[in-house]
């Protein structure tokens, strides 16, 4: 049993390890002080297409949609996974036919809104959008 | 296939889903893959494929049917077919705790490859690296949790079969 405990302990710390590893090596980083973006909303069945222009130091755009949340009209969820966009321009999406489609610098993003990294220059684009 | 085997199967799967429920809080810390390891070396690898697909199909009526499916219903079977290959090869705890931590750790990568097929390499690869931590996690867990229940559960399981007189 001593020998099992001595393996687990091992494991553990080696796993902490990686994991350090990775949230310095791997991990998308933000990058510090003043960033000018540019977010576009567009809900099409209620004649919504409004774009805005921030000045932000946060690193990453949940801080930013957070922070923006009230211009914006952003409902926000917290999963396991990460942060869900539910609603923008206080228009909630039916989760069972619709959702906030993302896109930076005009491709879609590969990450969420917790993982991607304010960029200057950068334009994000919500776009309601209905599952095919 | 025998009465008790059906009834077996529907009873095993049934507590495979509820092992999961129960640990679903904890992000990818399960014992799923403990107890298909033990089904497959206690009960043989027919009566295990049959749990991970009866399991798998239960899965879809909780979350629905989406592509995940498709690796769902190929990742589970693939560890039955893996201890089973390994059959007396694996003498202790220590090399299933070994395949429980390499299936946690690829088990990203596994869904990754399957989700490529629908939305393209650049989506899969992302979807693995945004999970790696994950993955780390599932590993890690996979184990320890194996290298602690193995040994008593499969001492119980093994009790069973020989009662029910199934070899």
């Amino acid at each position: 049993m001593k020998k099992k405990i001595l393996v687990i302990l091992a494991v553990i710390a080696a796993a902490a390890l990686l994991f350090t590893g990775y949230q310095m090596f791997l991990a998308p980083k933000g990058t510090e002080g003043s960033k000018e973006v540019t977010v576009q909303i567009v809900v099409e069945k209620e004649n919504i297409d409004e774009t805005f222009h921030f000045r932000t130091d946060d690193e990453f755009l949940t801080d930013l949609l957070k922070e923006q949340q009230e211009k914006l009209g952003v409902t926000l969820q917290s999963f396991d996974f990460g942060t869900m966009i539910i609603g923008m321009m206080n228009y909630t999406a039916d989760s069972n036919s619709e959702y906030f489609h993302f896109q930076v610098n005009g491709e879609d993003a590969m990450v969420g809104t917790d993982d991607t990294p304010i960029q200057d220059g950068d334009t994000y684009k919500f776009i309601l959008t209905p599952f095919s | 296939m025998k009465i008790h085997d059906i009834v077996l199967i529907g009873l095993l799967s049934a507590a495979t889903t509820a092992g999961k429920l129960a640990l679903s809080f904890l992000p990818n810390i399960e014992v799923v893959t403990l107890f298909f390891i033990i089904f497959t070396t206690a009960l043989g690898l027919k009566r295990s494929l049959l749990i991970a697909v009866v399991f798998v199909t239960t899965e879809i009526l909780l979350y629905g049917f989406s592509t995940w499916v498709i690796g769902y219903y190929l990742i589970w079977p693939l560890l039955v077919l893996i201890v089973s290959a390994l059959g007396k090869k694996a003498r202790s705890e220590y090399s299933y705790a070994i395949l429980g931590a390499l299936f946690g750790f690829f088990y990203g990568m596994l869904f990754a490859i399957t989700e490529s097929f629908f939305y393209g390499p650049a989506y899969g690869f992302a979807y693995w690296i945004n999970g790696l931590t994950f993955d780390l996690v599932h590993g890690a867990s996979n184990f320890v949790i194996i290298l602690l229940l193995f040994k008593p559960l499969k001492r119980m399981m093994d009790a069973q079969a020989a009662k029910l007189q199934i070899s």
